[in-house]
């Protein structure tokens, strides 16, 4: 089999699962659910062979075309593409695994691995496309499939309002996006991203910076930076299996993804913009999680803070690569996407980890999410215990762990290029180190504190086995010697510092992380009942819980100034547009009808009398005057 | 003679249908289908025939020749793709009204066939007095449809209906009256033919009202904000076959109109006025997203967000270049069959219920799965979901448009937005959530799924393969772009011309 076989294979693989569960299987939960766990473990050996085939390609068949004007769909896989489809199709596998236990017993399960699979087909193709508009197209239906299972449970309001918010918040960003890619269509006169990184060098750099900027917007809305981070910690009402996959490990780091994809058309002021807002999700996110009480809702906003990690990376290292007249070439990684995709793969290991975990604890305890009614799990969960511990160790950056690695590169970026940024992922870090502490002191140690928490046991195999896998991978994974050779690419590329700067940034790291534990669990106390920040600091804890109003401002600007607007349009229309114009034109009608009044009989068919005889002198005064002239 | 067949047909099933209806009640049904399937099949064979020179085929004769009327019937690919999604939109109607409609339904189909071939005619008549006959013939039936087979407000709606395409209507025939008149003065050759009337040197300040006049009678039909009004209210009250065909026919003479007559008949008028209507386009996709947002009643929530749709029409046809033309053909086809569809699930949802009110729906996706599935599918087409025909629409409309304005590109994508909103929004009331106690809801039924399955096939083809369509409109998409070759309007106009695209 041809390698670009072997793709097209992977990405029609789970689209024709999908296809046959919405058709056929819709009311044989169980075999769609090994339709779809099947699929997912082809795809990752299908995967892994064309991932270390060393095959690498760009193939694309023309898909319309007019005139001058032609666009194509297909393949380009390099080592980015390579590292992303690992990530994908591993954590995929896994999760699916483990959705087997999870959604054991739903009456709807083959709803939800149809969805799985149909995501699995979607981000697949947006991992593997080679221009703008075939990355879009998937994009939108990594989105799409995002919706459907965040309304998994399509009876919750909560689930329904989440789902609607995601989409829309995505298609806000997506805007942006499709802006930009048609821009890049006539500045470049291509959308393909070869092409462009050919032509991109004779063009104005603003031009480039407005492309980068609206492709940016896209990332903006699939990754959760502020401001379009709110639909994010909602999108928690779906499945947590849902959570660990799209929400967590792969749909929400697309939007890094895509901006390594287009790093060419990238500037300086570009990555400037692009470095702030992931320098300030990343902080912003940190402090919001510190105030939530929710498993799912914490480990969310972990999820965006390092997001800002990712995006801040990719701005700094991009900063640094266009310093001093430098230029960033075709199929070349930069630093920072390198260090970003690091991170990237890192985080997808030990964040899909802890959602599993957290929705392992979750399952055990019943359905209770808020970590205050947890308590005592270390003992009644043991496994779930020791991996969900090696998961925050890695989140929190202890060193020899996989986040350890991809973290201190990303600082030592900053701490080349901004002071000021350095301090701040600093910052980021320790509220890490701080709220993942929190988390784990108080859901797992003390007497257990609700009646799901004293009946919590551990889970089947089929639940734990994917959580031993995720968690070897969440230690492993830092050492970047221990990739192979099919990502070189990649793994080359990413900064390491040494001398004088490596012990800075390895002291700074590991004394923000002492710190950080050491003040949560001083604060918190393990296995704590009530949040010790709500009862010692209400005001702060209030301030942090607010989460700086986004969610409220937003709230009120599309209930009080949209749908307001909405319904005073409603209300002119109704009077001005239909009411006078309408009258005006029967009035004018009236007066042309003479004497229409005295026909107003009500009755139908007097009507269409008189329309058909008026029609009959329109078409004889017609012809007259024709033939007249 | 395929040609004046095509027309026909459909005029001759209707007599008989309606004879037969006294009769028979399902016999009218049968001739419908007939009526319909014939035509469809025979505009079919022309699919993928060469054009020599302008036309596929043409057909005419003098009709009058002492006003210089004659009977001309042409099709181009831009015909053809339109009468194509006439006959097809027109057995499905047929399907809808399979058995909704008791009430005389001899006199019913004879009015649905009446439509249908006036239509055809209005897409195939190429000399504009026989063109004003054809949209003249639309009408009549179409108000009958309304009155008589509608919903509660039935009477007021259908009259709205028949004033406001009558004012069209009656512009349109002075304009063409005024256009055949000044082109006599100008030239010495009195003719009504199109290709005849084009490139005719008027004065410039008739061919500025002319052009008004025209565009106002296709606008109106279209219909393009602010002549809108009546739309919601003879969708909301017409039968679903009735909707199905307002939206996915009726509306597109408009756009067609726009496309053959406004901009290749006056070109420097339609330039002139470009910016006015561009802008008018674009506040139209908002202005009808955001109405769609407040409606309460399913119907008139999908007829808004035609009026959104339409916008994009405007948009393309007055961005006119190759990429916005191709995508106000894609457009006029996917919106047809989208909004259609939508319609007719607003149909059976009333027929069932009995309402049209979406705070009386919800929780429907654990009574009816598969409507559910088919509504999703629907309102996603209508977001513009990438991999659905809409899209392809939308996304080249407005890489055209960029061209000729940036604000107005960015305004109608802003669009795209609202759409999200008000499709998610019928999504989220009246399917998800909980089904009221004791509320039952019979699911799609075979028929009424083979005819949703058929729009799903049509807009899946034309997202996945837009090829095929994109083929058949490019040589008459050529010829309208030279028959009104004109420099880009600067008005608006931002960005230098295209770079050439790479082989």
């Amino acid at each position: 089999m041809t390698p670009s076989a072997t793709a097209l294979l992977l990405l029609l693989l789970p689209l024709g699962g999908a296809l046959l569960t919405a058709l056929f299987l819709r009311r044989r939960g169980e075999a769609a659910a090994w339709l779809s766990v099947g699929v997912a473990g082809v795809l990752l050996l299908l995967g892994l062979g064309l991932i270390f085939s060393g095959e690498r390609f760009d193939r694309s068949v023309e898909w319309l075309r007019f005139g001058e004007f032609s666009l194509s769909l297909g393949f380009l896989f390099d080592d980015l593409a390579a590292l992303m489809l690992f990530v994908v199709v591993f954590v995929g596998f896994w999760i699916h695994l483990f959705s087997l236990g999870y959604m054991k017993g739903d009456p709807h399960k083959a709803r939800f691995f149809g969805g799985l699979s149909l995501f699995m087909f979607a981000m697949i193709g947006m991992t593997l496309a080679d221009d703008l508009i075939m990355l879009f197209i998937f994009w939108e239906l990594v989105g799409l499939s995002s919706y459907l299972l965040i309304n998994f449970y399509f009876h919750k309001p909560a689930a329904v309002a989440a789902s609607k918010k995601a989409f829309i918040v995505n298609r806000i960003g997506d805007f942006g996006f499709l802006l930009g890619i048609i821009w890049a269509y006539w500045a470049f006169g291509s959308i393909n991203l070869n092409e462009i990184a050919v032509i991109i060098g004779e063009k104005p750099e603003t031009i480039a910076t407005g492309i980068a900027l609206l492709l940016f917007c896209g990332a903006v809305g699939k990754s959760g930076q502020i401001p379009l981070h709110v639909w994010l910690p909602d999108a928690m009402e779906g499945p947590t299996p849902v959570s660990a996959l799209i929400h967590a490990a792969t749909m929400v780091a697309a939007g890094i993804y895509l901006l390594c994809r287009v790093s060419v058309v990238m500037t300086t002021e570009a990555a400037t913009v692009i470095l702030w807002i992931g320098v300030a999700t990343a902080v912003y996110a940190g402090f919001c999680a510190i105030a939530q009480r929710d498993i799912k809702k914490i480990l969310a906003y972990s999820t965006i803070s390092q997001l800002g990690f990712m995006v801040a990376a990719f701005g700094l290292g991009t900063r640094l690569a266009l310093a001093d007249g430098g230029s960033i070439t075709l199929g070349m990684v930069t630093a920072g996407a390198a260090a970003a995709m690091f991170h990237l793969t890192t985080h997808a290991f030990f964040k899909a980890l802890l959602f599993l975990g957290a929705g392992s604890i979750i399952h055990a305890c019943h359905h209770e999410q808020d970590i205050f009614k947890m308590g005592g799990l270390a003992r009644s969960t043991p496994l779930t215990f020791i991996t969900f511990t090696i998961g925050v160790l890695a989140l929190i950056g202890m060193p020899f762990l996989a986040g350890f690695f991809s973290k201190d590169a990303i600082l030592y970026l900053a701490w080349q290029v901004s002071p000021v940024a350095f301090y701040l992922l600093v910052l980021g870090a320790l509220l890490t180190a701080f709220y993942m502490s929190r988390l784990w002191a108080v859901a797992f140690f003390g007497a257990p504190r609700s009646d799901g928490a004293k009946h919590a046991h551990e889970n089947g195999p089929v639940m734990v086995v994917p959580l031993i896998v995720l968690a070897l991978f969440s230690i492993v994974a830092g050492y970047d010697a221990l990739y192979p050779e099919a990502f070189a690419a990649v793994m080359a590329a990413i900064p390491h510092p040494s001398g004088a700067d490596k012990t800075l940034i390895v002291g700074v790291s590991v004394a923000v992380l002492v710190v950080g534990v050491l003040s949560a669990l001083l604060f918190y106390r393990p296995g704590a009942a009530e949040d010790a920040l709500e009862r010692k600091a209400r005001p702060v804890h209030r301030f942090l819980a607010a989460r700086l109003w986004f969610d409220d401002v937003y709230n009120w600007y599309v209930a009080k100034v949209q749908q307001r607007l909405a319904l005073v349009l409603s209300y002119l229309e109704l009077v001005f547009i239909s009411g006078l114009l309408v009258r005006g034109l029967a009035g004018f009608s009236g007066l042309l009808g003479l004497g229409l009044r005295s026909l107003h009989t009500g009755n139908l068919n007097a009507y269409l009398y008189w329309i058909l005889i008026g029609l009959v002198l329109l078409w004889g005064l017609t012809i007259g005057l024709a033939s007249g002239s | 003679m395929m040609l004046p067949a095509i027309i026909l047909l459909p005029l001759l099933a209707g007599l008989v249908a309606w004879l037969a209806g006294r009769w028979s009640a399902t016999a009218p049904r049968w001739i419908a289908l007939a009526g319909t399937a014939v035509p469809l099949a025979l505009t079919a064979t022309f699919w993928g025939r060469p054009a020599e020179g302008r036309w596929i085929a043409a057909f005419g004769f003098d009709w009058i020749p002492a006003a210089g009327i004659s009977f001309f019937l042409a099709l181009d690919g831009l015909s053809l793709l339109l009468v194509l999604l006439t006959f097809f939109l027109g057995v499905l109607a047929v399907g809808v009204a399979w058995r909704q409609t008791d009430h005389r339904p001899g006199f019913f189909f004879f009015n649905l066939l009446w439509i249908l071939s006036g239509t055809a005619g209005v897409f195939l008549a190429l000399d504009l007095f026989l063109f004003f006959f054809f949209w003249e013939l639309m009408v009549l039936p179409m108000y009958f449809v309304i009155g008589i087979w509608g919903h509660e407000h039935r009477t007021r709606a259908a009259i709205k209906f028949f004033l406001f395409t009558q004012a069209g209507g009656f512009i349109l025939l002075l304009a063409i009256l005024g256009l055949h008149f000044s082109h006599a003065a100008e030239t010495g050759l009195h003719t009504f033919l199109y290709e005849d009337l084009l490139g005719g040197a008027l004065p410039a300040g008739t061919a500025w009202w002319l052009m008004l006049g025209f565009f106002f009678a296709f606008a109106v039909k279209l219909p393009a904000f602010p002549f809108h009004t009546w739309l919601p209210d003879a969708h909301t009250e017409a039968p679903t076959a009735g909707s199905l065909i307002l939206a996915g026919i009726l509306l597109k003479t408009g756009g067609y109109g726009l496309l053959r007559f406004v901009v290749p008949l006056f070109p420097e008028a339609a330039a002139a006025f470009a910016p006015v209507a561009l802008v008018l386009g674009a506040v139209g996709i908002l202005y009808g997203a955001k109405l769609a947002f407040a409606q309460s009643d399913l119907k008139r929530l999908v007829a808004y967000t035609s009026v959104s749709h339409m916008g994009f029409v405007v948009v393309g046809v007055f961005a006119w270049n190759t990429w916005a033309l191709q995508g106000v053909v894609v457009t006029m086809i996917c919106h047809g069959l989208s909004t259609g569809a939508l319609f007719i699930l607003a149909g059976s949802l009333q027929e069932r219920l009995h309402t049209r009110d979406l705070g009386r729906m919800g929780g429907f996706q654990v009574l009816a799965p598969r409507m559910t599935a088919f509504a999703l599918f629907f309102a996603m087409a209508s977001l513009g979901l990438p991999g659905l025909g809409n899209f392809v629409g939308e996304f080249l409309i407005l890489l055209g448009g960029f061209q000729i304005s940036i604000p107005v590109t960015v305004a109608a994508a802003l669009g795209l937005v609202g759409a999200t909103v008000y499709s998610l929004w019928i999504i989220q009331r009246a399917f998800h959530g909980t089904p009221a106690k004791g509320a039952t809801l019979a699911d799609v039924n075979f028929r009424e799924a083979a005819i949703l399955g058929a729009l799903v096939l049509g807009l899946l083809g034309l997202g996945l393969y837009p090829r095929p369509v994109l083929d058949a409109a490019e040589p008459a998409v050529r010829w309208l772009e030279a028959d009104a070759a004109r420099p880009v309007p600067v008005v608006l106009a931002v960005e230098p011309p295209p770079h050439p695209p790479l082989p």
